[in-house]
């Protein structure tokens, strides 16, 4: 049918007008607005902190138990070394499994370091260059093992500590002696020498020092206590990890200890959110009321849109625009205010650890991007599942039933 | 005049629970372009669900509208939307607002529903407004103005889209005769200035010498009248009226003869 009296234009009102029409009606009760803002404010708020302590604590835990060890690496050890050696050629098999980008060994050997006159126990490690990088090992003072590396060894702080050498610097270029026993067919000998220090690194709580792998393996050393691989991507950790397990070997990966973390973390969260749920619960219900009074006291006001040319779905579009203004720019605030709040924490708590001798700052609230814009996701849904009801009558409000209205 | 508004064989009915209310039944009548119509009845006889009709917002159980020779109510609801914000203006007896709005963006609604931009929409509605003299309440809520004020910002919003057609329930019903007066002008203006059509429902006996056209509405039913027998027409209904308060008064007991 032709129907040239509604024209050619499909034009109705704009969003930009729409959005307009909703705010001026949330002003002219600005009270009631004010009120069911702050509810919203409040809950959305409440959430948003808990949460973010919750990650921040998380956060602090995870680097903490995992450190800065590379979620890409495995550690492969043998259950029963006399059987299953985690040797050389077992290296070199690891290193042509798909997706594996580097592996790395380590003799883990007790030793005595002797220096400054005083003699102590210490854990000597044979590790060769790519384990060092693996483990993320640096050195704050000095430099790292490198391949044409023969008599030089890198120790901890906590060695120099225990022989009494406080200054990192002056250690560099020292001389140790390094007694090593290895056992070599049923015959223990020993590895006598002096090494020059050439770093220190930070890690470590007992006394520990670095060797070239090279010196252990020409005097017959053959087994590795850990052997460190990196795969390519983070995905592919699963994969590598059940090619080596299926050669006999076990592994371990700083994804286990996450997650655990995260498992207990979880619930930790859940149990948060669960206490800021109280508040949200309570800032919903303020909405609902506050839409349906609205639909109520407004019945004419829509009749009377509806009959001046309105679409009736552009008076449900109104009501869902109300209430998204209301859970929006509630959520807005709540989490403005919920950031403000832990970055203040963060610094009260920092203050307070570096007076009680804490070197390293840590944040107790995170605030991810990705939690951010979920808040608001959320908020956005439940303001469409709040104003649902509220809308669809809206929509279905009979102009002449409504102007009847006394 | 070319025929704009055309109403064949209309019947409404209302269902309330077991019993149907029959409001208009077969009512047929052309009104022409350019012209001033008056409907007149006594109360529930049917003029408001016939404006109603006539708005796109009551689809009549029998029979259509026609608007410039098409059909109405084969319109969609979005069509029958768009045809009441660009085709007709409509003034109530009891004047509606948006109430968060001023008197500016209450005139502006028609324009808004139209797709215009609020800054053109208010341009026009400023305009609007200023013809019905009212420029300088712009800025005020439309509530708080006198019963007249109101009523000339309501002939306003009414003409802000140029309509073809302005329909007026009882526009006068609430204003006294001064304000009534002005009302009244405003619609024969804007017939002889803007070229438009007034249909107006109306209780006032004193506006039926104004009207090109009377439709006559009584127990549903529509009598189409020329404007030139008016005052038969008017003294007939004057008869009828005196006859049916005899008629009560006398079953009721309170008539003189009978006491």
């Amino acid at each position: 049918m032709n129907i040239p009296l509604v024209g050619s234009s499909n034009k109705a009102i704009s969003f930009k007008l729409l959005a307009y029409i909703a705010k001026r009606n949330l002003l002219s009760k600005r009270l009631r607005t004010s009120l069911t803002l702050a509810g919203v404010i409040i809950g959305i708020g409440a959430i948003f902190f808990l949460l973010s302590f919750g990650l921040g604590l998380q956060k602090i835990v995870t680097d903490e138990i995992v450190g800065n060890q590379s979620i890409k690496s495995i550690d492969v050890s043998s259950p029963n070394s006399g059987i299953l050696k985690l040797d050389v050629d077992a290296l070199n098999r690891f290193s042509q499994l798909p997706h594996v980008q580097q592996t790395g060994g380590s003799f883990l050997i007790p030793g005595v370091v002797k220096v400054n006159g005083a003699e102590i126990d210490a854990v000597a490690y044979g590790v060769d260059i790519p384990f060092q990088s693996i483990s993320n090992l640096s050195a704050f003072s000095g430099r790292l093992l490198v391949g044409e590396d023969n008599r030089s060894v890198v120790v901890n702080r906590s060695l120099l500590d225990a022989v009494g050498m406080k200054d990192a610097e002056d250690a560099v270029g020292k001389e140790i002696n390094l007694s090593i026993p290895i056992k070599i067919g049923g015959v223990t000998k020993n590895i006598i020498d002096n090494f020059n220090i050439i770093g220190v690194i930070s890690s470590g709580s007992g006394s520990e020092v670095f060797v070239p792998s090279h010196i252990l393996v020409s005097q017959g050393v053959s087994n590795y206590s850990n052997v460190k691989i990196v795969v390519d991507e983070n995905d592919d950790v699963s994969t590598v990890r059940s090619q080596i397990e299926a050669l006999g070997f076990e592994t371990l990966s700083p994804i286990d200890t996450i997650d655990q973390i995260n498992q207990i973390f979880k619930y930790f969260n859940i149990i948060l959110v669960g206490f800021g749920a109280i508040g949200m619960i309570v800032a919903v219900l303020g909405m609902f009321n506050t839409l349906t009074i609205s639909l109520l006291e407004r019945t004419k006001e829509i009749g009377l849109m509806v009959a001046l040319g309105a679409r009736s779905r552009d008076m449900k579009r109104l009501f869902v625009l109300e209430a998204l203004l209301l859970s929006v720019t509630g959520a807005g605030i709540g989490i403005l205010g919920a950031v403000f709040g832990g970055i203040i924490i963060n610094i009260v708590m920092n203050s307070y650890a570096r007076g009680r001798g804490v070197t390293e700052s840590f944040d107790l609230f995170a605030t991810p991007w990705w939690l951010i814009l979920g808040m608001i996701g959320f908020m956005v849904i439940i303001g469409l599942v709040v104003v649902y009801f509220p809308a669809r009558r809206a929509e279905r409000i009979s102009p002449i039933e409504a102007l009847r209205q006394e | 005049m070319a025929g704009i508004i055309k109403i064949k064989n209309v019947a409404q009915e209302f269902v309330s629970g077991e019993e149907t209310l029959h409001v208009l039944h077969d009512v047929s009548f052309d009104l022409k372009e350019k012209s001033f119509n008056i409907i007149f009845g006594q109360s529930g006889s049917g003029k408001s669900t016939l404006l109603n009709i006539l708005s796109g917002l009551q689809k009549p159980t029998r029979g259509d509208a026609f608007f410039e020779n098409q059909p109405l109510y084969e319109l969609s609801n979005d069509q029958l939307a768009r045809y009441r914000a660009d085709k007709i203006g409509i003034v109530y007896q009891t004047n509606y607002w948006v109430k968060s709005l001023t008197v500016l963006e209450n005139v502006s609604l028609p324009l808004f529903f139209l797709g215009a931009s609020r800054s053109h929409a208010e341009a026009e509605a400023r305009k609007a407004l200023d013809r019905v003299g009212m420029g300088k309440y712009a800025d005020r809520q439309p509530f708080l103005l006198s019963g007249g004020e109101q009523q000339r910002v309501a002939i306003a919003r009414a003409l802000i889209n140029n309509p073809v057609v302005l329909i007026a329930d009882e526009p006068t019903g609430n204003l006294d005769t001064k304000n009534g007066d002005m009302i009244t002008a405003l619609l024969q203006n804007y017939i002889s200035e803007q070229g438009g059509t007034v249909i107006m429902v109306t209780h006032n006996m004193e506006y039926l010498p104004l009207a090109d056209h009377l439709l006559h509405i009584q127990d549903g039913g529509v009598e189409d009248l020329k404007s030139s027998n008016y005052m038969e027409m008017s003294k007939q209904l004057m008869d009828d009226m005196k006859k049916r308060i005899d008629a009560l008064a006398f079953a009721t007991g309170h008539r003189k003869g009978s006491e």
